[in-house]
């Protein structure tokens, strides 16, 4: 293990959370989303998180490794007047709930903060090796 | 010629440094499914080591070498807080971090104070 593979690990934590925050972003802009270049309303979309080793497996890192589809029923809204309205006046709105995506927003930003914690801890402990020695 | 304690003081600071990789493996997957915290067992290898140790009743009895564990690292496999089988408590991970960085400075300055022993022998007191 090399001092500074334990950097690569806290900015592949960073990079993990950071994606997640752009995929909560995206959910939550569209929330209101009926239309999409498939065709129908949005989906929700989650980050898929794999422990990813480094160093011959020894080092656990972490990735997205693919940003998958919730594939929970959409939300149903009777609004006839709505031009994507079905036949029986309802309107499919993503399965979105904004609420939800608040809170594993925090999470994230939590998350990215003890990476951040992590880098700087090691970051300190590097620095004071360096002194050894300086008196 | 020199003190044990350059030896001492490495192996200490290089367990450290190895608790200080475990911290951030765990915090960087405290959001990945399956991934079971990673912990460094040395202490108690240690107390081990020391505990046993050839009887030296003659003066001219060989003493058992000192020779230091190794540091090992091991995974956790029986605790879980998430339906996600994740083993990671981010807040003890972050404390237990935070000390150990500091332990690692305490180990920095012993050591540059060793060194100083040394520098003040050698410009002659």
């Amino acid at each position: 293990m090399s001092e500074f593979t334990i950097f690569n690990v806290s900015a592949s934590g960073m990079t993990a959370q950071r994606l997640r925050l752009d995929v909560i972003a995206s959910n939550i802009a569209n929330s209101e989303t009926t239309r999409t270049e498939r065709g129908g309303p949005y989906r929700r979309r989650v980050p898929i998180f794999a422990e990813h080793l480094l160093d011959k497996s020894r080092t656990s890192a972490v990735k997205v490794v693919r940003i998958e589809e919730d594939p929970s029923p959409f939300r149903l809204v009777y609004d006839p007047s709505h031009p994507d309205a079905d036949e029986n006046g309802y309107v499919s709105y993503p399965n979105v709930n904004v609420l939800r995506e608040m809170v594993d927003l925090i999470n994230a930003q939590r998350s990215y903060e003890a990476n951040v914690s992590a880098f700087n801890v090691t970051k300190s402990m590097i620095n004071s090796a360096l002194q050894i020695g300086r008196g | 010629m020199f003190n044990t304690n350059f030896q001492t003081l490495k192996v200490a600071m290089d367990v450290a440094m190895l608790r200080q990789s475990v911290h951030s493996q765990n915090i960087a997957n405290a959001e990945t499914p399956n991934y079971r915290r990673k912990y460094v067992v040395f202490e108690e290898l240690l107390k081990e080591a020391s505990r046993i140790r050839l009887a030296t009743t003659h003066e001219r009895h060989i003493p058992s070498s000192q020779s230091l564990p190794q540091a090992k690292v091991e995974v956790d496999k029986q605790v879980f807080y998430r339906n996600d089988q994740n083993g990671v408590d981010v807040d003890y991970e972050v404390t237990q971090m935070v000390a150990n960085g500091l332990r690692y400075e305490v180990l920095a300055r012993l050591m540059s104070k060793n060194i100083e022993y040394y520098n003040t022998v050698l410009r002659g007191v």
